[in-house]
């Protein structure tokens, strides 16, 4: 009855199985945390038919967070989120672009000139959908020397 | 009936006054006696007290600003109008909210220094100096957390540039800003995080610490003593009780037959009621006018609604964190996330850094210069980083004098 090898025995298994059960519920808890379904705007978008953008032109779409050119080897999207700290940067024809935040500023490919921001902006694939309309998909980076040629 | 309520009655004796001390569950947060330096408005300069009566303002005045607020980013800012235009008084409490929430960062930050610099963390308050640096993080994130809520264009920015600080935490920063905004995007799913944090998960957290702080503080003595007068413990003869500064030490030598209570009583002991108390009383009244005066005087800011895809420019963070967007606009990792975390781990380390119980009790003890010196170097650098960050930033962060137009 008072062997302590088996009190002891019993005793930390006791001890063990509470803490190993306290972890997996606060494990549990830190991924309920995490959500599953993002009720965000959607990383596919149509933008328009390609006539509504006029070659020569870099048209800044606020609600999507992004410019699209058109120049005379296609079209190409920039993000417009600033790789910083994501303030919207703006664009200066002939320039570049220029961060509001922390005064970032890029080149017109998007290439960081000078400034905190770590990372060039983001490129984003472009595509045409049945109804002839601009897509642009944001999980889908592509090189600067990306055109889209409709 | 009174006595049902109030056992001790108004007290008229000093056993009454004793008495009436230990019998409240809320007065006997003090001591029945405390010493006379711990009275002295020059040493504390009352700032722990400041700061926990604003925390009890921005409690009751969160509570009312919540029944008129919904954390719905269709509603959250009509709410805000709402508060600012139509509900009665709606905007006193808002400012009275707003103005405590920024005096509180300012007056535990002074709090911080006034302890650092009486060397007040020292044996036995090592650990409450880091439950302290726990409130003082506690502040900042109740601040950040309530800084969205307005839903305005100065809210979204500033937890825009933020969130995208906490998103350069190495290996997890990406997880954190997840975790922080609840998706990628601040949207309906961020605000409601904020909110909850902000009206729950933070006040709770402060409450508990506030509370073991002031257990602590009340344990160890109302403020540190100078140095030379409590007797070193082990030059106490056998089975006597430090008799100074602990404020249970009234009755924990009750318990000891051995010595008469009134043998080992200082001298400069004062009862809690008045002397203590009515002083308390008077920093409360003095809190409640300044910050009805600022309410009535000042208006908190409220811009245009937030959105998303106009960027003020320059985007500023809260004030309290602009010394932090001045390092960030150099380095996001390095000014954003390293420098940051090792002065907090610094912050935790001092007392167990400078263990030497030299020096306690008085400002600027000549005995720390060195440390003095190097606490002011640094608390300097923070506040003349956010001077910069406030007055000399101006579009694109580029520098500007605050004089010019």
């Amino acid at each position: 009855m008072n062997d302590p090898t088996r009190r002891r025995f019993l005793f930390s298994t006791g001890v063990t199985s509470v803490v190993l059960s306290a972890c997996g519920f606060l494990g549990a808890t830190a991924r309920y945390l995490s959500p599953n379904v993002l009720y965000e705007p959607p990383h596919r978008f149509p933008i328009g038919s390609p006539e509504e953008f006029p070659p020569g032109t870099a048209t800044f779409l606020p609600e999507h967070r992004l410019f699209l050119f058109n120049n005379p080897a296609g079209f190409y999207a920039i993000s417009s989120v600033c790789t910083h700290l994501g303030c919207n940067v703006r664009h200066i024809v002939g320039e570049g672009f220029a961060c509001p935040c922390h005064g970032s500023r890029f080149d017109e490919n998007g290439q960081v000139v000078h400034g905190p921001a770590p990372e060039p902006l983001a490129w984003f694939g472009l595509s045409l959908s049945p109804r002839r309309e601009l897509v642009v998909n944001t999980r889908q980076p592509v090189q600067p020397e990306y055109r889209f040629r409709v | 009936m009174g006595r049902t309520i109030f056992r001790v009655g108004w007290p008229r004796t000093d056993k009454d006054r004793a008495a009436a001390m230990i019998s409240s569950l809320v007065l006997h947060i003090h001591p029945a006696k405390v010493q006379r330096h711990s009275l002295r408005a020059s040493y504390t300069l009352g700032l722990g007290l400041t700061s926990a009566y604003l925390f009890g303002v921005l409690i009751v005045t969160g509570v009312v600003l919540m029944l008129y607020y919904t954390p719905h980013p269709l509603d959250a800012y009509r709410n805000m109008k709402d508060l600012q235009f139509v509900v009665t008084f709606g905007p006193v409490l808002r400012n009275m909210h707003r103005w405590a929430a920024h005096a509180m960062v300012v007056v535990v930050f002074l709090h911080m220094c006034r302890v650092f610099f009486t060397g007040a963390y020292k044996e036995p308050r090592q650990f409450n100096w880091v439950l302290g640096v726990g409130l003082l993080l506690l502040t900042l994130g109740l601040s950040f957390t309530g800084y969205l809520l307005p839903w305005d264009q100065l809210a979204f920015w500033a937890i825009t540039v933020g969130s995208n600080i906490a998103g350069y935490a190495p290996g997890l920063g990406a997880e954190i800003k997840y975790l922080l905004l609840g998706g990628n995007v601040i949207e309906s799913g961020a605000l409601l995080r904020f909110y909850v944090l902000h009206c729950v998960i933070l006040p709770l957290l402060a409450a508990m610490l506030i509370a073991m702080h002031v257990y602590r503080v009340r344990k160890d003595g109302l403020s540190a003593p100078p140095a030379a007068e409590p007797p070193p413990i082990e030059e106490m003869a056998p089975g006597r009780f430090p008799p100074s500064t602990r404020s249970y030490g009234l009755m924990a030598l009750a318990d000891r037959p051995a010595q008469p209570v009134v043998e080992s009583e200082p001298d400069d002991e004062v009862l809690t009621w008045p002397h203590l108390l009515y002083r308390e009383v008077l920093v409360l009244l003095a809190v409640l006018i300044a910050l009805h005066a600022a309410a009535l005087l000042f208006n908190a800011p409220l811009e245009e609604i937030a959105d998303p895809t106009r960027t003020p420019n320059p985007a500023k963070a809260p004030w309290y964190f602009l010394g932090l967007q001045e390092l960030v606009s150099y380095s996001a990792l390095i000014g954003g996330v390293l420098v940051p975390t090792l002065l907090v781990l610094a912050l935790v380390l001092v007392p167990y850094l400078d263990p030497v119980p030299r020096g306690v009790g008085v400002w600027f003890a000549p005995e720390r210069s060195r440390a003095n010196r190097i606490f002011a170097a640094l608390a300097s650098a923070a506040v003349a980083l956010t001077l910069v960050g406030m007055f000399f930033r101006g579009p694109n962060w580029a520098w500007v004098w605050p004089w010019t137009p």
